[in-house]
């Protein structure tokens, strides 16, 4: 499982006095489960797309074990991401008009990676999330469940990494208590490391680390304060 | 992807089959124009094929060639009988048949003329056969009488003030194949009939000043339109020689070679008394002048295909902005950007290639129904159908079709990922 390392990572546009981010240090360790908290404009989304290789930092560098994902193509990163990242998002962002075993497979089938060992990891996942008919197409499933297709899609790859933005931010108390510990189970399952933007402190209770930004840096590190 | 192209066209279904409508219609009438205007010429060059070469009195060119071929109504002036006989002596000469028109049964016309143009030019016959005596008559495919049913001739049209010939009646002896010419609506007697009911008989021999075949101008003075006996009875007499023959307004004949149908044309045209004209070369003239109407449909037609591309191209760049987050998520969950090309870029190829098939299929139905109605009213078929050119034509527009799709599709490439998350 791969360990993050930010090093002088800095995102700005221009006509802007301050970058959006600005962080000149940061390192996650392989296998950890960390809450990214700040309020809305701090900078979270903005470090979640530069460190799933969404968007390219203006400076600095962004390493996932020895690679710098900054120095990538947008091709490259691309793959990389697919092969590495499973994103899970506060919108869903499934696919009408596909059943939820085929939204699971999409980004996989996309990337001519969906063989038979992936089909069927796909419908073992389907099931570890509680849902019992893979075909059911996708706009008839509540929330909840479609939250537990989109987990499933972001676990299909076995990723090193799960970034999730925001999951439980348009569910119920209930289902968002459900994704939570679907979540953390997965990630502790495969080792994977967990980074999940939220503002849901019933989530954040359950994450080990913490890291609250604002205005595009790093304020507070659970962590930095536990190794003074 | 297939499945992921066709569970997004699904959704949005109704947008889709306006983009395919829009299309068909467009592409259609493009596809209509020409095939109908192909139609036209073929037909036309299919209904004239059988005569090589008219010979008339002279004047109108066109009008001789509209008469004869297509057997449209109209006053030709007569030229003298004897170049009947002289063509028929004439080495050059495989067969020459006189016409002559003037009469009506129920809106079909009734053409006087030999029993050699209707073996030479028809299909054979589908019932009865061929007449033999004065008062027969040979009916065409679209003309709706059977073998054994009267034909009553008026001379011109009732409608237009036409009148009966008292007492004289023919006798419907065959009717003939389908030839897919006007000459399907025609009701065709002996000539020598014609010319008794009008009162030129062979023997008479007396000059003919007056139009005989106008029966535009069919209200003349009963005094002067004497109504003359026919002899149904009478058996049938194509020796041209006997007697001097009344004026004919046309001859159709068929030479024995190429080389002979220029000589015969090139020989009757100096002559003064006489005009000849390749039918085919008479079309070809009209066809260059119905070309500029064609021309201007053409251009209406691409006109429209072209704002149609531009309509389309506005629409799927803005619906492919409306999707930027949709296409940031595919690429967020590690889609290759290769792929969201591919989507967008088959998506719309598939509803404009669905709307130029159906385009063309619609133009096609629509060249066809209108042939279809031309053949009703007019009697010669107007054959529809697609050469070697659609194809090539086709090709193009796929092709065009194919890099306008390819815009939207670039657009989305370029898309960055990170749009996924933005709310």
């Amino acid at each position: 499982m791969p360990c993050l390392h930010l090093d002088a990572a800095e995102v700005s546009f221009p006509g802007l006095p301050a970058p959006v981010l600005h962080i000149p240090r940061l390192d996650i360790a392989a296998g950890s489960q960390v809450a990214v908290i700040g309020p809305s404009g701090s900078g979270k989304s903005t470090l979640v797309n530069v460190i799933t290789g969404l968007a390219r930092p203006t400076q600095g560098r962004v390493f996932w074990d020895e690679c710098d994902i900054a120095q990538l193509s947008e091709g490259r990163r691309d793959r990389w991401r697919g092969a590495n990242i499973g994103l899970v998002m506060q919108d869903f962002h499934l696919f009408p008009g596909l059943s939820a075993l085929e939204n699971v497979l999409l980004p996989a089938r996309l990337a001519r990676v969906a063989d038979g060992a992936i089909r069927a990891r796909a419908a073992a996942l389907l099931s570890r999330a509680g849902l019992s008919r893979p075909d059911q197409p996708v706009e008839t499933l509540s929330r909840g469940e479609m939250q537990r297709v989109a987990a499933a899609r972001a676990l299909l790859r076995n990723p090193g990494v799960i970034v999730a933005d925001e999951p439980t931010a348009s569910l119920d108390p209930e289902n968002g208590a459900v994704i939570a510990t679907l979540l953390l189970e997965l990630a502790a399952q495969t080792g994977a490391t967990l980074i999940v933007v939220t503002h849901d402190q019933r989530l954040i209770s359950r994450l080990p680390r913490r890291i609250a930004m604002a205005d595009g840096t790093v304020r507070y590190d659970s962590m930095a304060e536990a190794q003074p | 992807m297939i499945r992921f192209v066709l569970a997004d066209l699904k959704r949005l279904w109704a947008g889709s089959v306006v983009i395919v409508l829009l299309v068909a219609l467009a592409v259609a009438l493009g596809v209509g124009v020409s095939l109908q205007e192909r139609a036209l010429r073929l037909g036309s060059a299919r209904a004239a094929e059988k005569f090589d070469v008219i010979v008339g009195a002279p004047g109108s060119e066109t009008q001789l060639v509209l008469s004869a071929v297509f057997l449209q109504p109209a006053a030709l002036p007569l030229m003298p009988g004897e170049v009947l006989a002289e063509l028929n002596d004439d080495p050059r000469v495989e067969w020459a048949a006189p016409v002559g028109f003037g009469d009506f049964h129920a809106g079909y016309p009734i053409i006087g003329t030999t029993t050699t143009l209707i073996e030479a030019t028809a299909g054979g016959f589908s019932q009865g056969g061929m007449f033999r005596t004065e008062g027969e008559a040979v009916v065409g495919s679209a003309v709706p009488l059977q073998p054994g049913e009267a034909v009553v001739p008026t001379h011109g049209q009732v409608e237009q003030g036409g009148h009966e010939h008292e007492g004289i009646r023919y006798r419907v002896s065959g009717r003939l194949n389908p030839t897919g010419t006007p000459w399907d609506r025609a009701i065709l007697v002996p000539i020598q009939a014609v010319w008794h009911v009008h009162g030129m008989g062979l023997e008479a021999g007396h000059d003919h000043d007056h139009d005989h075949a106008g029966h535009d101008t069919a209200h003349e003075d009963e005094e002067a339109h004497e109504h003359h006996g026919m002899d149904a009875d009478a058996p049938l007499d194509e020796d041209w020689h006997r007697g001097a023959l009344p004026g004919l307004p046309a001859i159709l004949i068929k030479p024995k070679t190429i080389a002979d149908a220029y000589r015969l044309r090139q020989d009757y045209r100096a002559d003064g008394r006489t005009l000849a004209v390749f039918p085919g070369e008479v079309l070809t003239g009209l066809y260059a002048t119905l070309g500029d109407a064609r021309q201007v449909l053409a251009v209406i037609a691409a006109g429209t295909q072209l704002l149609v591309a531009a309509a389309l191209l506005m629409v799927t760049v803005i619906h492919v902005g409306q999707r930027r987050r949709q296409i940031g998520a595919l690429r967020a969950f590690g889609a290759p950007r290769a792929a969201v090309f591919g989507i967008v870029w088959l998506e719309l190829s598939v509803l404009v290639g669905l709307g130029i098939l159906l385009g063309y299929g619609g133009g096609y139905l629509a060249a066809s129904l209108l042939s279809r109605a031309f053949a009703m009213q007019r009697g010669f078929s107007l054959p529809v159908g697609f050469t070697p050119e659609d194809g090539a034509m086709l090709a193009i527009l796929a092709a065009v079709a194919a890099l306008l799709a390819a815009l939207p599709a670039w657009l989305a490439y370029r898309q960055s990922p990170a749009a996924a998350l933005r709310n």
